[in-house]
């Protein structure tokens, strides 16, 4: 922050105001493209938030959903299946376009009557019930889904209803009046959206900066910019916070923390995060399809002692796939899943289980501590007894049928049990798309009350009932919701808000402020 | 250019005394390091892959918190850094050795024929080295390791495949400047055949610089080795070698800075030796410096 | 002369088509890219669109005939990730590599070869070995290891140096140190051996006799002709180098270069970057080379008027 000779040049970057406050952030990655509309990776999530909005806002301090005006300011359901929302008046996108009920139609139609594939591929994982939107006034909108959506402020927030500038989006390319696939490509190298801080400059994968967007509707951003730069190694990502080039790093995994432990003027913000990092088995597969055999490689996991090796008990280990996030469907008093080694040898000798080799996917270390978890995992099941070897492989291996088990991630998409469990394990969601998991009548049958009814005790009971389903006849283990940290200088006061999604950088007002540097 | 250089294999007793405590060193780091990588099963302590979550990290013996019996401590996942880095060096010293030995055999085979068969294919076998050169190795990693899977013969194949061109470069070019030589002239008049005339007149003059490239290759390959599993595209884990394990550990230098300092250490160790014998090897093969 | 530039311009096509056609089958052989692009939980019919809009559901030939048209009409594509034209990806970081290329070459011959003369004057005495062993140091240290060592001694405690990118000159230093460490121990061992080998020749103890100093003879006769042989082993070091091997620095020091963008587009097969990144390199090390098979055949005046050995 003080000490560094050499590169004090490095900061002169800073705008002729004496008192610009700015931040760096030295991010492990950064986004190859940037479009909330499509976007629905770890990466990415990071970036939307501080130049976009929803209709829908809700309280981000909160785990749960508590529905705030947004863009739009007030909301009723004139139908069953239909929704009319007012739109705030004033509001205005970073390229200076008045907000219009025509660019909150575009927007919410390109995502439900998609024609570009990769929002095509968004539409059918979670906007599926969603129809259509129509203007009814220059103020005045509605939305239309096709059965009733107990979910429909929850979805309205969602990062893939945020709202984009039609008239720009549709001029970036070819011609004005349409929207081509290539102005949603062109789209995403240059994102505009209403939120607090314009992006002023991105590079794909490498630099994002954001500049506060005066014009902004609501309280106005307190940093004059941000600069996020892709910083891949944790050892120079922490050095940068010494070195002064960068006031936070992302992604620093518990057994880094040691590093900056004795720096007082560093300091590092930590949670744990919505999402489950998971151990998935593929049914279909030929030496597992009895489930026994699973069930036990799923009991000879323990999962308390992952997480006080890998992160230092900073994790939290689910009895099911339930987190606080689900509000009322948060339900930690199912016992899904539990550790009993005894239990799974007795599996592995009813079902015959005769030495064959179980192979554990991972991807490197993709995920934090995935490739060390995967290694520990092995060591378990050899434990008792289950002869097992890791592929180590750089791609995704959940559609190859020859993949046994390999690690994945559930993360909450939003804070609904359906934005998590739901989006994966859905009848014909991508699990069993994939041709890993299967469904019968009966899920579907429970999977409907689930998912649709207005009741939450139905949905509790029905979510129960999918639970006992999976753990009779297991595809998946969630491991734990990993703690993930920031570190950064003293001078930051920023972390990491329980109401949003994962890994979000949440950089609007009442979020972050940062002192005046020394 | 007029003096015929012979390789005459140097006595080893004479190769001791003349030798500066340098090159002594090498020597005998050299045989130590060869001894513990074969009798590595024997005298690892541990396991190599056995691991006790419950007391990673730690420190070697003589610092705070270590653990009784692990000498060097133990790594990420509490696994014993010695028995690892002994099995490691085992595994890494086979790779290297079997890596260079095929590039060593590819490209010599293509850099002779090059060479004596001049022609058409000499011009093919040309452009194949100039098109393995023009192209990133990573890539040529990556995509053998992606077709034929990662096993540990594929992780030889892509080692070998990492020298060969080199080999075959310096042998052509060797190889065409000894046919240009007048007693290799004298015997291709007498009528021996190009096979012939490698085999006797060649190849014993050609030594020299492949065990100048080979021990280069040796010491390549264990960084490449370490450079592939950097890129996530190593051995599998958990097996242990010393590129791996430098690979993986690099996050944990300040925390840990153990888990990298002993595989590097031996990886300094193994590369050292190697290169002070060789080009030891090398000088003593000169004729020309030796009668100087 | 000429009849030599127009053989190494026709073997520099052939090399360079060579290259293009192996490059454009065996990413292909090597799996799809929806695996790596997108990974996690497609459905059958997503991954259908994808290929689709992909346009890889195009007979191979099809897409073959597509990609060489592209050397005529200039459109290489788009990136599969990026969306967005693959030559403005990579020339955007052509530039940052060759900084760092050039700079780590001329760090590399301003210690490589001084040193190497020293080592093989000296090569009887401790010096020679001492200046080796150094050397080696340097060379026998996987280079992440080195460079994330910089990175905690100089930025992390001492705090001169800045390690992310490339904004200024001292940005330069821990890279610069970093690759140019690997290259100085075979630089300097060839330089080395090749001092050597002209030390021992006959024209050498001519110009002794003839009363010069051993300075004169050194640096004169003795560098002169061993030149040739350094002048090729640079080449090579060189071209090795602006092919791969800079990823792990580029990896550490956020340098926004190629070699990062060559394999990361090759573990996600983002086929278009990856083709043009490829050729790009090659272009580049095909025409390092070239340059020194010139500077070689102009410097070895046996091989003015023959073929290159």
């Amino acid at each position: 922050m003080k000490r560094l000779l050499l590169a004090t040049a490095l900061t002169a970057i800073l705008p002729g105001a004496v008192f610009a406050t700015e931040v760096t952030v030295a991010a492990a990655n950064v986004a190859p493209y940037l479009d909330p509309g499509r976007d629905h990776s770890n990466v990415g999530s990071q970036f939307y938030f501080n130049t976009f909005d929803p209709l829908i806002h809700k309280d981000y301090t909160k785990a749960d959903m508590q529905a705030q005006p947004g863009l739009a300011t007030e909301w009723t359901m004139v139908e069953p299946t239909v929704m009319e929302l007012k739109l705030r008046e004033g509001v205005v996108f970073q390229n200076g376009e008045a907000m219009t009920a025509d660019d909150v139609v575009f927007s919410l139609n390109r995502m439900f009557q998609a024609t570009f594939p990769p929002y095509q591929v968004r539409m059918r994982d979670r906007l599926a019930n969603f129809d259509r939107a129509e203007k009814i006034d220059d103020l005045t909108v509605r939305v239309h889904v096709k059965r009733e959506e107990p979910l429909f402020e929850t979805l309205l927030n969602l990062q893939q209803t945020f709202i984009v500038p039609e008239d720009y989006i549709k001029g970036l390319t070819g011609d004005p009046k349409v929207a081509e696939d290539a102005d949603y490509e062109a789209f995403s190298l240059a994102p505009v959206g209403t939120g607090p801080y314009a992006i002023t400059e991105f590079v794909p994968g490498e630099k994002i900066v954001y500049e506060r967007f005066d014009g902004f509707w609501g309280e106005k951003a307190p940093l004059d910019r941000a600069t996020v730069l892709h910083v891949g190694e944790v050892a120079s990502r922490l050095t940068a916070l010494r070195t002064g080039e960068a006031q936070i790093a992302t992604n620093i995994a518990p057994d880094q923390l040691a590093m900056i432990e004795g720096d007082a003027t560093l300091k590092v913000e930590g949670a744990v995060t919505p999402l489950f990092h998971v151990m998935i088995m593929n049914m279909n597969h030929p030496k597992l399809k009895d489930a026994r055999i699973r069930q036990a490689l799923s009991l000879a996991i323990d999962r308390d002692l992952l997480n006080e090796a890998l992160w230092l008990g900073k994790a939290v280990v689910p009895a099911s796939h339930t987190m606080e996030e689900f509000g009322p469907l948060y339900m930690p008093e199912l016992k899904t899943f539990e550790y009993n080694p005894e239990k799974a040898k007795a599996l592995l000798a009813e079902a015959g289980y005769d030495g064959f080799e179980v192979t554990f996917d991972t991807q490197g270390s993709y995920y934090t501590n995935g490739l060390l978890a995967a290694q520990a995992i092995t060591e378990m099941w050899a434990a008792v007894g289950v002869k097992a070897s890791i592929r180590d492989l750089p791609k995704w291996s959940g559609n190859d049928p020859e993949m046994m088990t390999r690690n994945w991630s559930n993360p909450m998409y939003f804070s609904d049990p359906f934005g998590s469990f739901g989006v994966m394990w859905a009848p014909n969601g991508p699990s069993e798309a994939e041709g890993r998991f299967n469904t019968d009548a009966e899920y579907a049958e429970i999977w409907d009350r689930f998912r649709f009814s207005k009741d939450v005790e139905v949905r509790r009971t029905a979510y129960a009932e999918l639970m006992d389903r999976i753990a009779a006849n297991p595809p998946v283990l969630p491991l734990y919701r990993p703690y993930e940290a920031w570190a950064m200088s003293q001078t930051v006061t920023w972390a990491p808000k329980a109401g949003h999604i994962p890994y979000v950088l949440d950089f609007r007002a009442g979020s972050i402020s940062v002192a005046a540097a020394n | 250019m007029t003096t015929v250089p012979t390789v005459t294999p140097p006595w080893l007793h004479s190769l001791w005394s003349e030798a500066h405590w340098v090159q002594k060193t090498a020597l005998v780091l050299g045989l130590t390091l060869t001894v513990a990588a074969v009798l590595a099963p024997a005298i690892a302590p541990f396991e190599p892959n056995a691991q006790s979550l419950i007391a990673r990290l730690r420190p070697p013996l003589g610092f705070e918190s270590a653990s009784a019996g692990h000498l060097l401590g133990t790594d990420e996942l509490g696994r014993d850094l010695l028995a690892r880095c002994l099995h490691g060096l085992r595994l890494t010293l086979t790779l290297a050795v079997l890596g260079a030995s095929l590039g060593l055999l590819i490209g010599g085979i293509l850099g002779v024929l090059a060479g004596v068969a001049g022609g058409r294919t000499d011009a093919v076998i040309t452009a194949a080295v100039d098109t393995q050169i023009a192209v990133p190795f990573t890539l040529v990693a990556l995509f053998m390791l992606s077709v034929f899977g990662t096993s540990m013969v594929v992780m030889v194949l892509v080692l070998g495949f990492a020298g060969w061109e080199q080999y075959a470069r310096i042998l052509r070019g060797e190889v065409k400047r000894l046919m240009q030589l007048p007693f290799i002239e004298a015997a291709r008049a007498a009528g021996a055949s190009p096979w012939r005339i490698a085999r006797v007149h060649v190849l014993p003059n050609v030594v020299s610089p492949v065990v100048v490239q080979f021990t280069l290759s040796l010491s390549n390959i264990i960084l490449l080795e370490s450079t592939l599993s950097f890129l996530g595209l190593g051995v599998q884990p958990p097996t242990a070698t010393l590129g791996a394990m430098v690979g993986v550990g690099r996050d944990y230098m300040p925390t840990a800075p153990w888990i990298v300092l002993a595989p590097a250490l031996l990886i300094l160790a193994v590369t050292f030796s190697v290169q002070i014998l060789g080009d030891w090897l090398r000088d003593r093969a000169d004729v020309r410096l030796r009668v100087r | 002369m000429l009849g030599n530039a127009l053989r190494i311009l026709l073997r520099m096509v052939l090399t360079f088509f060579v290259i293009v056609t192996l490059v454009f089958f065996a990413t292909r052989l090597s799996g799809s890219p929806l695996d790596f692009v997108f990974g996690e939980g497609m459905s059958v019919e997503d991954r259908a669109i994808m290929i689709r809009y992909y346009q890889l559901d195009r007979p191979i030939w099809d897409q073959y005939l597509a990609f060489l048209g592209a050397f005529v009409d200039g459109h290489f594509g788009l990136s599969f990730i990026e969306r967005r034209p693959v030559a403005e990806m990579v020339a955007e970081r052509l530039w940052p590599s060759a900084q760092l290329l050039i700079s780590a070459t001329a760090a590399t011959l301003l210690v490589a070869i001084p040193l190497g003369i020293i080592a093989a004057v000296w090569r009887k005495s401790w010096i020679g070995s001492a200046v080796m062993a150094l050397a080696f140091l340097g060379y026998a240290v996987p280079n992440f290891v080195l460079a994330v060592f910089l990175v905690l001694v100089f930025a992390f405690w001492l705090n001169w140096l800045p390690v992310v990118g490339n904004g200024t000159p001292a940005h330069f230093i821990m890279p610069t140190l970093t690759l140019a460490a690997a290259m100085i121990a075979a630089i300097m061992r060839f330089t080395r051996n090749a001092m050597l080998d002209v030390l021992g020749q006959d024209y050498m103890r001519t110009a002794r006799a003839k009363g010069l100093p051993e300075s004169a003879v050194i640096l004169k006769h003795g560098l002169r002709n061993a030149g040739i042989t350094i002048l090729s082993v640079v080449g090579l070091q060189v071209a090795a180098l602006a092919a791969s091997g800079s990823v792990v620095v580029e990896s550490i020091f956020a340098w926004p270069g190629i070699g990062d963008l060559l394999v990361n587009a090759a573990i996600r097969r983002d086929y278009p970057v990856l083709q043009f990144a490829v050729l790009t390199v090659a272009l580049a090390v095909i025409l390092i080379n070239a340059a020194v098979d010139l500077a070689y055949a102009w410097a070895d005046p046996r091989l003015r008027h023959s073929s290159r050995t």
